[in-house]
Parts: C-alpha cells; sequence; structure tokens
C-alpha cells in the first residue's frame, strides 16, 4: 500500500537536518546582514543598520579585489583540473602495469585534510630548508620565496589546490568514461572520423554531463577555499592571496565584526549562484536557435 | 489503490534564454533585483535615492516573472 505519508515519514530526516543545518543558518546570516553586531563592544546589541552593511560593501576595495582575485583562482584552478583530470582519466582507462596502485597512490591527496596538504606545502616552501625553493633556484634559477613575491604566492596556491583536488576530477571523469556506450565510437571509426573529430562531436557530448556536475562542484568548493591557503600563505605576502573566504575570516574573527562579516559571505553566496546559472545557461538549459 | 497525483509545474518559454517555471522566473527576478541594486548603490545612490531602485525592481520582476 502506497501513502504519502509514508513518502514523507522516510523523507522526514531529511528535510529536518537541512533545515536544522541549512535553513536555520542561512537565514540567520541573512537576518544578521542587516544589523550591527559586534558581541565583544561596549554595546553588544544587534543594532538595525539596513542595508548600510551592503553599501560599504561596494565601497570596500579590500573586498572587491578579493573576489577578482578568487575568481582568478576559481577560473585557474577549475580549468587546470579539468584538463589534467581528463588526461589523467584517459590514461586510466589504459591498461599499463601496477595500475591500481597508481590509481591508489594518485588518489591519496583526497584523503589528505585541507589544513594538513597547506601545512606540507609550507614546509615544501620554507627557503633553506624546503626543497621546492632548493630545486627550483638549482635548475632554474628562479629565488622563489613565497612570503616576498606575489605573483609565485598566487601561482604555488593555484599549484596546491590542483594536487590537492584534481584525483576527485579523474575519479568522477573515469566514471563517466567507463561507462560509455562503445557503439558510437566503433561507427565514428568506420565512418573514417579522426580522432579530434571523435573527440569533439562524440566523446565530448557523451562526457558532457559529467564534465557539467564536476565543474559545479569544484567552482563551488574553489569559491570558497580558506584552510588550506591560510595555512600556506596566511593571505600575503600582503593581500595577494587574501581570498574570499580568508577576508571574511579576518573581518568576522580579528575585528568581529559579525553584521558586516554575514553581509560579506552573503555576497559570495550570491557570486556562486550567479557564476552557477550562468553556467548552467550557457552549457545545460540554452533554447535552440529558432532557424 | 490510486497513485496520488503529482502536480507538475509546467516550464515555458518566454524571452529568457531558458525554458522556466514559475519559481524559476521568481528567482531570476529576485537575483536580478539584488545586481540592480548593488550596482545602485555603487553608482547612482548619491543621485537617485534607494527606494526608486527598489520599485524599479519590482516592476521588472513582475515583468520576468509574466513574460519571462
Amino acid at each position: 500500500m502506497r501513502s504519502p505519508v509514508t513518502g514523507w515519514l522516510f523523507l522526514a530526516p531529511t528535510i529536518l537536518v537541512l533545515v536544522v543545518f541549512g535553513l536555520v543558518p542561512f537565514i540567520y546570516v541573512a537576518v544578521v546582514g542587516f544589523f550591527d553586531w559586534n558581541p565583544f563592544a561596549a554595546n553588544p546589541d544587534l543594532v538595525f543598520a539596513g542595508v548600510n552593511n551592503y553599501r560599504r560593501l561596494v565601497f570596500d576595495n579590500q573586498f572587491l579585489r578579493s573576489i577578482g582575485l578568487t575568481l582568478q583562482f576559481t577560473f585557474w584552478v577549475v580549468l587546470s583540473q579539468l584538463i589534467i583530470g581528463y588526461l589523467l582519466a584517459q590514461l586510466f582507462m589504459r591498461d599499463f602495469p601496477l595500475k591500481g596502485l597508481f590509481r591508489t597512490i594518485h588518489t591519496l591527496p583526497l584523503l589528505v585534510a585541507p589544513i594538513a596538504v597547506g601545512a606540507a606545502w609550507r614546509l615544501l616552501c620554507v627557503p633553506g630548508l624546503g626543497p621546492l625553493p632548493f630545486y627550483l633556484n638549482r635548475w632554474f634559477g628562479i629565488d622563489f620565496r613565497l612570503g616576498s613575491f606575489e605573483h609565485q604566492a598566487f601561482i604555488t596556491t593555484v599549484v596546491m589546490d590542483i594536487w590537492h583536488w584534481t584525483p576527485l576530477v579523474t575519479l568522477t571523469l573515469l566514471a563517466g568514461l567507463s561507462a560509455m556506450p562503445k557503439e558510437p565510437f566503433e561507427s565514428a571509426q568506420v565512418d573514417g572520423a579522426n580522432r579530434w573529430q571523435t573527440f569533439w562531436h562524440i566523446m565530448l557530448p557523451l562526457l558532457k554531463p559529467v564534465l557539467i556536475t564536476t565543474t559545479f562542484i569544484r567552482l563551488m568548493d574553489a569559491l570558497r577555499t580558506v584552510d588550506e591557503v591560510w595555512m600556506l600563505t596566511g593571505g600575503g605576502p600582503g593581500t595577494a592571496t587574501r581570498y574570499i573566504g580568508l577576508h571574511i575570516w579576518r573581518v568576522v574573527f580579528p575585528q568581529t565584526d559579525y553584521g558586516y562579516g554575514a553581509a560579506m559571505s552573503l555576497m559570495t553566496l550570491y557570486l556562486t549562484i550567479m557564476l552557477c546559472w550562468f553556467l548552467y545557461v550557457g552549457l545545460v538549459a540554452r533554447k535552440p536557435r529558432a532557424s | 489503490m490510486d497513485h496520488p497525483v503529482v502536480h507538475e509545474v509546467s516550464a515555458r518559454d518566454g524571452f529568457l534564454p531558458i525554458k522556466t517555471n514559475a519559481f524559476d522566473r521568481g528567482f531570476i527576478g529576485v537575483v536580478f533585483g539584488i545586481f540592480l541594486h548593488l550596482l545602485w548603490m555603487r553608482f547612482l545612490e548619491q543621485a537617485i535615492p534607494l527606494w526608486v531602485c527598489t520599485i524599479l525592481t519590482v516592476l521588472i520582476g513582475i515583468y520576468i516573472v509574466k513574460r519571462g
């Protein structure tokens, strides 16, 4: 016997968890964003500020710079991970000796907590101690000092994130490649299609749903990167790697400006939704052109 | 026993680049309204008060929901 009550009963735990840990905190942050609130100040009460936090936000050059840096970081990280992840997935589709071992080793970075990844990379980059500055100087003559050069710090955070999260992209694309039917590729071979044509007209369209899902997951993750960058550079040198998550952290905790921090958090969520929506419209849901 | 009736939300074509249902269009209206308010506060508020933007947003929102 099927009854809507049974369905709702099965759904109830999930809905409860979503409401308690998702919806309620979101509404709380949305409300706090309209108040001035510093719980450690002389007046610890919430004082209604209307849209003043948002007014302050659109003129906050440090915040706008953080958004720009985060977008650059996200672009390079997601693009590189998709390309490298795809190439690795193709590699793991072929047979070679010790393939299982390599696949396991390649997945290991995913098991490491981001804070530990940041700490490990920091040790790798310490001048006079870490192997990275030593070999970069020895082989390429590069003076690698993370605390001094802004572009080096930015690139290192990008490389670290690629190292950490590419295995996730590889695994999802590998699953997509494994589930592909063979018939279209065999037909293309019979029809005389070259490798590029097969890739562009068959492989890519078949892989598109997996690619888009992976892009969304990595995009949302990259936009809220905090811990590993915090451990590696602390947002420096200067503000060169102060991505939006780090910037919010600095405003909310050391400065205890909770209202403004909530407004910035909502803006970050808004930015994420906008980016995902544009990607969704551009790649998935676009209406076919009228001929 | 009869299956429970499922009310499907109908998607339709409008001027937006995707097929949308009423909830989608409402959501897009809100997202666009926030964008307009932020731009207004940054560039226009010193000349034109923010409530003008709010009225404009409501009007555009209604248009999106009806025709989007």
